[in-house]
């Protein structure tokens, strides 16, 4: 199958923190640009920390990895896994023995320039933190996805992963919000989807909820998306159509308006109004 | 009664998605100014004195910083004693 999109786009997923949700959203809005017949590669730079292979159940199928790509040991054709549910999905896996600093910025803009030939989409998965792994993932991309979840400590991470890719010149950035629990806002006990977009001041491309389904589907290594039934895949599913151009609306996940709320308190009051 | 409604059913000032609100406003805007609140302090009271040893200061000087979007401002306000 051919590509579709005559400019690729090259996306890094990054967060600052770790275990906010980057694997995950990487993993699922990959398959579903993948369900949906885009050609899809993902990049695993999370290199001595690789989970990508894991989260997508291809952890069997890996032979090479990025870094022997670099260092001339095999082709980089010869690296890519090709997932058996999604023809249109490949990885390029990370190296567990290796470090963050075997490769370099430049490296990685190289073999991007390879994989655009054949891919629509190329997604970075980044490595926590600020570093030289940070560093190599942001070095190729056009668009950045910021994930944060609803809690302060990863918004002020995300918030200067946001500076720092300002001062990279990124100039499309956006904001997934990850493990969002609606009741929990509505008792005013978490940071609703409006309160971080002011804070964080970029576009909003996502909101998931918490989903304990997330976990099952990681524990089987199958995506989220391919489970209809679960919220999570729904929240997914949608990132990976506004990604490809589509315009779908935010579902309102959280706080009913001042109005609807009116409106549900006087009907337990007036039931047959 | 609307009034009443609404303070009922919107963010209560000791909510901890408030407090989280009110801490994130402080922190980022000194991370993003890369200065600490002790630095903030300090600057404000620098600045009043310079401006103490060349006019007289009336009534409060105020040294605020403001933000707008991603970016921040000094706000600094010194009223000056006229002839
Ligand atoms: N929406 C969600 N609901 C429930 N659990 C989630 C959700 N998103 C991520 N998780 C869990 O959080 C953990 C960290 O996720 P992961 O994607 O590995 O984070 P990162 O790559 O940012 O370190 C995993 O155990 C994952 O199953
Ligand atoms: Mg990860």
């Amino acid at each position: 199958m051919d590509k579709k999109l005559p400019e690729s786009k090259v996306i890094v997923v990054t967060s600052g923190k770790g275990g906010v949700g980057k694997t995950t959203t990487v993993a699922n809005v990959s398959s579903a640009l993948a369900r949906m017949g885009y050609k899809v590669v993902v990049m695993d730079l999370d290199i001595g920390l690789k989970k990508l292979d894991l989260l997508l159940g291809l952890e069997n199928r890996v032979v090479y990895d990025i870094v022997q790509v670099i260092e001339g040991e095999c082709t980089l054709k010869q690296a890519l896994v090709k997932d058996k549910r999604f023809p249109c999905l490949h990885m390029l896996p990370a190296a567990q023995t290796r470090n963050k600093e075997d490769i370099t910025p430049d490296q990685v803009k190289e073999v991007c320039e390879q994989l655009k030939a054949d891919y629509d989409f190329i997604f970075i998965d980044c490595p926590a933190g600020i570093e030289q792994g940070f560093k190599n993932a942001i070095a190729a991309a056009n668009k950045a996805i910021v994930i944060t979840n609803p809690e302060v400590s990863a918004v002020r991470d995300a918030d200067r992963i946001i500076g720092m890719l300002e001062s990279a010149q990124f100039d499309d950035i956006e904001l997934v919000v990850n493990r969002l629990r609606p009741e929990m806002v509505h008792a005013g006990n978490m940071l609703s989807i409006e309160d971080l977009v002011e804070h964080l001041c970029i576009d909003l491309l996502g909101v998931v909820p918490e989903d304990k389904s997330v976990i099952i589907s990681t524990n089987k290594g199958e995506p989220i998306i391919l489970n209809e039934k679960a919220a999570a895949a729904t929240a997914f599913n949608n990132i990976a159509l506004r990604l490809s151009g589509q315009e779908v609306d935010f579902p309102n996940f959280e706080e009913e308006s001042v109005w609807h709320k009116l409106k549900m308190f006087s009907r337990n009051f007036f039931p047959n109004l | 009664m609307l009034d009443f409604l609404k303070k009922v059913f919107s963010q209560s000032e000791t909510s901890s998605r408030h407090k989280a609100n009110e801490r994130l406003r402080v922190v980022l805007t000194h991370d993003r100014m890369n200065v600490s609140a002790q630095v903030m302090n300090d600057l404000k009271t620098e600045i009043i004195e310079v401006i103490a040893r060349h006019f007289d200061i009336e009534g409060v000087p105020e040294v605020n910083l403001i933000t707008e979007g991603r970016n921040s401002a000094l706000d600094i306000n010194i009223p000056i004693k006229g002839r």
